[in-house]
């Protein structure tokens, strides 16, 4: 019992810390308690917007434009990626220009987007695939070019044919970088959202409601938002890739955990 | 072999001009949506001579640098003592791993109403984007000094300082050149979306969202351009630069690319 205790302790203490931190700020401090709110109004908003359903719903219709928008760009950037790992012309074709765009912020897009496609759920999902595509493909292609030479020469020497060449060697010996760029591609994918929600004033999603409520100056429901944020976003990665890579490449000894 | 991946290069970017060309000139969509090259590379050409679009790119290079730096100032001696003593690393791990997946511009209303508009809000975003890489690479960097190399530098009578500086400093430099070019391209990331919504009247960020009120395309494309540009010369010239004239020279770091 006290050794269960122990660990959980010990993780619990520097939250601790800045609460009190933050309370005592909140008391002290130069801000009016309208824009600094107390830990226990900030609480109490998170409770109270849960129960009534608003948080979840905003959190879910976020969620689904994430998945929505990450499968666009995931699908796209693995098909580039291997193209360009696969072929010259494709190589010569795309590489400079996927390098030239790849460190433009995404949301940089993002009132072009608003003029091509109008406001609201569309423009949203495909920034999002677009954002999250430029890593994945950047890494599909790494992949790919960093497969043994030997593994393939030794797949055709025991008579393998184009088709299983891709599905037996190259995809799987391209998997790890695969799951490194799918794994950029989400945080990518989930920053952009969040900010592109402000832009585009869906109606629905948790950057949306962060952004309506600043301007009814209610910091509490905010920071509850952002918290939620932060919740979804930490378990996208600590549950969903680190569960993927346990799964496959750690599994197949090709990646240590 | 240096010239053919050049030739390549514009190969491919003048493909991808006249697919753009022809598409902007197809009359699919209205040339006030799609502009043509010419249109963009006179707006481009218009701001640069004005001024205008100097202006922009000093007001966004003032912001960014100075959340950037104040990161670094900050990241790199915690992430050093994270990775030194236990105890800091038990205390300032967990809030890392908890903060570090918000993104900062979820935080732009609550910057907005602490800060005000302006120039405050948008540095103060800078900082929180770009402070965690810092610090997670600095700490992953430290741990990963080689511990002969540290037990050898004791066994030769280093004290604390010396081993400081001339091993764990030193030994833990690609780490942390890495984590600034990683913080740096969120930094850049933060600042055009913090300059769109913290609405000021100068940076590129601004413009851009700017010339969407006036179905200013063309300015927007060149602006977008500019941005490019400028993060991919951070990236290539400044970080590139640096990490060759040190990592890259004490034969620590393989390929650097240039």
């Amino acid at each position: 019992m006290r050794r269960a205790l122990v660990p959980f302790a010990e993780a619990a203490f520097p939250f601790v810390v800045v609460g009190i931190l933050w309370q005592a700020f909140a008391l002290f401090g130069p801000f009016p308690p309208k824009l600094f709110p107390q830990v226990q109004t900030i609480f109490a908003a998170f409770i109270r917007l849960t129960a009534s359903g608003i948080l979840p719903v905003h959190a879910l219709s976020t969620i689904l434009r994430l998945i929505l928008g990450f499968l666009i760009g995931a699908v796209a950037g693995v098909a580039f990626g291997i193209a360009m790992g696969r072929y010259r012309l494709a190589e010569n074709l795309l590489l400079p220009i996927i390098s030239l765009g790849n460190p433009i912020p995404g949301l940089a897009y993002a009132p072009l987007f608003v003029i091509w496609f109008g406001l609201g759920n569309v423009p949203a999902v495909l920034l999002v695939g677009f954002a999250s595509a430029f890593p994945i493909v950047l890494n599909t292609w790494t992949g790919v070019k960093a497969i043994k030479e030997i593994w393939i020469r030794a797949a055709e020497s025991l008579g393998a044919r184009d088709r299983q060449l891709f599905w037996k060697i190259v995809l799987p010996g391209a998997l790890p970088y695969i799951l490194t760029g799918l794994r950029i591609g989400v945080a990518r994918a989930w920053r952009v959202l969040v900010a592109v929600e402000m832009l585009t004033s869906v109606r629905l999603g948790l950057g949306w409601l962060i952004f309506g409520a600043r301007e009814f100056l209610n910091t509490d429901v905010m920071l509850a938002g952002i918290a939620v944020i932060g919740i979804v976003g930490l378990a996208l990665e600590k549950l969903v890739f680190q569960k993927l890579e346990a799964l496959t490449v750690v599994r197949w000894g090709m990646m240590e955990q | 072999m240096r010239v053919r991946s050049t030739l390549g290069a514009l190969t491919s970017i003048a493909v991808a001009c006249a697919v753009w060309e022809g598409f902007a000139r197809s009359g699919f969509v209205a040339p006030a949506l799609a502009p043509s090259l010419e249109a963009i590379g006179a707006a481009f050409v218009r701001m640069v001579l004005s001024g205008t679009l100097l202006r922009h790119t000093l007001y966004t290079l003032y912001r960014v640098l100075f959340g950037f730096v104040l990161a670094g100032a900050v990241g790199v001696p915690i992430g050093i003592l994270m990775g030194r003593f236990r105890r800091v690393e038990r205390f300032f791990g967990p809030l890392v791993s908890v903060l570090m997946p918000i993104p900062s511009l979820a935080w732009v209303p609550v910057f907005i109403l602490w800060f005000g508009l302006g120039n405050a809000a948008t540095i103060a975003l800078v900082f929180y984007a770009a402070t965690f890489p810092v610090i997670v690479n600095t700490w992953t960097g430290v741990r990963s000094v080689n511990r002969l190399w540290i037990r050898s530098a004791e066994a030769m009578g280093a004290d604390e300082r010396a081993l400081f500086h001339k091993v764990v400093l030193p030994g833990a430099l690609p780490f942390v050149i890495a984590g600034l070019r990683q913080s740096f391209a969120r930094a850049w990331i933060a600042v055009v979306g913090g300059e769109m919504i913290a609405a000021t009247s100068w940076g590129l960020g601004w413009v851009i969202f700017d010339s969407k009120e006036f179905l200013r395309t063309d300015v927007m494309m060149a602006s977008l351009a500019a941005i490019g540009m400028i993060g991919l010369a951070f990236e290539r010239l400044v970080f590139g630069t640096f990490e060759r004239r040190t990592v890259g020279r004490w034969g620590m770091v393989k390929a650097v690319r240039g």
